[in-house]
């Protein structure tokens, strides 16, 4: 019962780790908006950790350079399971305009799974609150906390 | 007050009410001219490519299929790869592309970002080519 109460607490508070990528500082922006006070995404429960090892959800921005794959695998091998992979923006998804550039390293499903994808170049703060409440669902599901 | 300069904000503050906006709970409608999703309409759409052209990271494709009544042309818009840099739109003469005020794009599959309208296009007919008589001039 302590259990299920612990498992409960932890599905309200979901904590975000961002992983930029080589992104343009776009998306970074919007994601920041969220954290301040007019978006404040910590009524949802969400709140951006320091360290992987403490998250959740996996924000992840830009497109995969070369420079940045190693360690935004190694980012993402250190986040406990069960994790969501988010994807913010048009970068990750497809690289946009750096596709078949010779340092950057294909969109992020080539290299891991990606639960949600949001789209927009870059998002609007309210398009990434739809992503993050979609991500939780998802997380919710992983846990097996469907009927919560 | 002198003590306490910001003493007659803080209580203006405190009857105030909060600033964050219930973004899940309330809509909220993007700014007007705001480029969000693409809509395509494909009756418009007379296939002269030069979207395909203006577009920078190569999110339009084009499919050309022969079919009995000419071709069967599909435009698809990866919104995956946009940029939303409305340029399709600005240089579409035909105005079959617009950009829509919608910005929630969340899929779980890539493919869902993906617009796409097909129409035909009907080649011109062929005239009959007129056959010469080699024979009528001797």
């Amino acid at each position: 019962m302590f259990n299920r109460l612990i498992e409960k607490s932890r599905a309200k508070s979901p904590w975000i780790y961002h992983v930029n990528s080589g992104s343009c500082n776009g998306c970074d922006i919007e994601l920041v908006a969220l954290l301040g006070p007019r978006y404040d995404c910590e009524r949802l429960g969400i709140k951006l950790a320091g360290s992987p090892r403490h998250a959740d959800i996996v924000v992840v921005t830009g497109p995969i350079t070369s420079q940045s794959k190693d360690r935004v695998l190694r980012v993402l091998s250190q986040v406990p399971e069960p994790k969501v992979v988010v994807s913010l923006g048009s970068c990750p998804m497809s690289c946009n305009v750096f596709k078949g550039s010779y340092s950057v390293e294909g969109p992020l499903d080539k290299w891991t799974h990606v639960d949600v994808s949001v789209g927009g170049c870059a998002p609007k703060p309210e398009a990434i609150i739809d992503g993050l409440i979609k991500a939780i669902e998802i997380l919710k599901e992983k846990r097996g906390l469907n009927n919560v | 007050m002198s003590k306490f300069p910001f003493a007659g904000e803080a209580l203006k503050s405190l009857f105030k009410a909060p600033l964050t906006e219930k973004y899940p709970l309330t809509p909220k409608e993007s700014p007007e001219k705001y480029r969000g999703k693409i809509k395509f309409d494909a009756n418009a759409c007379i296939g002269c490519g030069l979207c395909i052209r203006v577009c920078s990271p190569n999110a339009i494709t084009k499919l050309v299929d022969t079919v009995e009544e000419g071709q069967n042309i599909t435009m698809k818009f990866d919104l995956g790869s946009c940029t939303f840099c409305g340029y399709c739109a600005d240089f579409c003469h035909q105005n079959a592309i617009e950009l829509t005020q919608e910005y929630s794009m969340v899929v779980t599959d890539k493919n869902d970002m993906i617009v796409s309208g097909s129409f035909i296009k009907k080649l011109p007919q062929k005239k009959p080519v007129p056959q010469k008589k080699a024979t009528e001039s001797k």
